[in-house]
């Protein structure tokens, strides 16, 4: 099991924003975590990047639970990135931004190279290596952070809403490659959207959120997620 | 107005020949001002960066003396460094006073609280998501660290010019702690205040125009900076 959630609660100012009493995600599956705004699925999937602990409950990742201590969620972090809804470019070149991860585990030169150019040429932006990141449209901001987060090559991908104010044309690009390293690196993706056709033509499962209460996890291409359209 | 004329007509000849004198009192302004600069920085950079950073019982106090220090007039740190390196004092033993070192000293003072204050502000600025990308992309609390004064480099760069403009341009420490050693402690301020009081104002006049272009070029190489990079201006 990749996650296991047990009676996990988030709590923030007295207010319980998240609620899970049992979640189980798999290995190698595309999830699709739906659910109207203020849901929790921002708030599931900080939790599920280690980047911030629940209030209360238990989190086990490959069957061992999460510790909070630096030196274990850092060991965890390189395993698991979040590409956020509204994904922030450091002021470097696109280049020096897919290189970022690789930089701070410390790998070589050459495999830093070859990493970034294939990271770069997975979501067609390898022409503009060179170009400054915080001059990029808002669609190819997206695809330079997922490539940033490919780079590493992550076991678990986190993505709040990958294709949200993306032209057709660029979630097109972005589910092509969610597709693909699915499909040949088994990279397991957990992924928030708004978008029902997105979820069925993408996911395996469908994860459906309600005032931070799990509501149902459904096979996507099975399931009848037509109905709880007060959600979008 | 032609006194000023004919000052600032003497004071540009005196420049462009070279004075040794007035290239000594430069130097030593230069050295002093650059070393107590960079102790502030390497002092007062991280500081702001951890105030900044974490939360902590006292934070808002600890603001509130902060920039309560930015007013600290320079005579108060002359005499409250003199308290303590003057033969009687605590450090009388090393033999501080009337030193580059006591000067240095005093003028860290004075701006330790500046650069932290400019840093925690830059720092402030700094959007979150630069912090949890970092993190989410497998860096340590130091390399995060890294990234976030990266991204704050032009409000750091700001409150370190501003800082070396500070102690370049004060007197009070200078004077109090460096007693005006022709040679040897002699600012371009103090050298100033002391062609002021002889009434020779063409040496006066010279290191004024000398501390307006260092000031100007000091700005105009960040401005270049600033373009080089691709960023506006602040």
């Amino acid at each position: 099991m990749l996650y296991s959630a047990d009676r996990l609660k988030k709590i923030f100012k007295k207010k319980v924003i998240l609620n899970l009493t049992d979640l189980h995600l798999e290995r190698e599956q595309i999830y699709a975590l739906i659910g109207a705004n203020g849901a929790g699925k921002t708030t599931l999937l900080n939790i599920l990047a280690f980047l911030e602990p629940a209030t209360e409950g238990t989190l086990l990742f490959c069957d061992r639970e999460v510790k909070y201590r630096e030196q274990e969620l850092l060991r965890l972090r390189r395993r698991v990135v979040l590409v956020e809804q509204y994904p922030i470019l450091f002021t470097r070149s696109v280049w020096k931004n897919v290189a970022f991860g690789l930089k701070v585990r410390g790998l070589s030169k050459s495999t830093c190279r070859e990493r970034v150019e294939e990271a770069l040429e997975n979501v067609g932006m390898e022409d503009f290596r060179y170009a400054d990141a915080h001059r990029l449209s808002g669609g190819e901001s997206k695809r330079v952070a997922l490539a940033r987060a490919l780079a590493v090559n992550p076991e678990v991908l986190l993505l709040d809403e990958p294709t949200a104010n993306v032209d057709s044309e660029n979630q097109e690009i972005i589910l092509r490659v969610l597709k693909k390293i699915n499909t040949e690196k088994g990279t397991s993706i957990v992924m928030a959207t708004h978008y029902l056709a997105q979820s069925r033509q993408l996911a395996h499962q469908a994860i459906l959120l309600e005032n931070g209460m799990l509501s149902t996890v459904n096979t996507a291409k099975q399931n009848d997620l037509t109905a709880p359209e007060k959600f979008f | 107005m032609d006194f000023l004329f004919d000052s600032l007509q003497s004071a540009a000849l005196l420049l462009l020949a070279g004075d040794p004198e007035l290239l000594v009192i430069v130097g030593v302004s230069l050295k002093v001002s650059s070393i107590s600069t960079f102790i502030a920085s390497c002092l007062g950079i991280p500081c702001g960066f951890f105030i900044a950073y974490s939360s902590f019982y006292g934070k808002r106090l600890l603001l509130t003396c902060l920039n309560t220090l930015l007013a600290l007039p320079t005579v108060v740190i002359g005499l409250l460094v003199y308290s303590f390196i003057s033969r009687r004092g605590l450090l009388g033993s090393f033999d501080l006073l009337y030193t580059q070192k006591a000067i240095i000293i005093g003028q860290v003072i004075l701006i330790v609280p500046l650069v932290t204050t400019l840093t925690i502000a830059a720092i402030s600025r700094i959007d979150q998501r630069y912090r949890k990308t970092a993190l989410t992309l497998g860096a340590t609390q130091l390399q995060m660290a890294w990234v976030i004064i990266q991204e704050a480099r032009y409000g750091i760069g700001a409150a370190v010019i501003a800082s070396f403009g500070r102690v370049i341009a004060e007197v009070g420490i200078s004077m109090m702690l460096g007693g005006n050693a022709r040679g040897f402690t002699r600012t371009m301020t103090t050298a100033m205040a002391l062609e002021y009081d002889k009434g020779e104002f063409v040496l006066a006049v010279a290191l004024g125009l000398c501390l307006m272009s260092i000031a100007f070029a000091v700005n105009l190489l960040f401005h270049f900076f600033q373009g080089r990079t691709g960023v506006d201006a602040l």
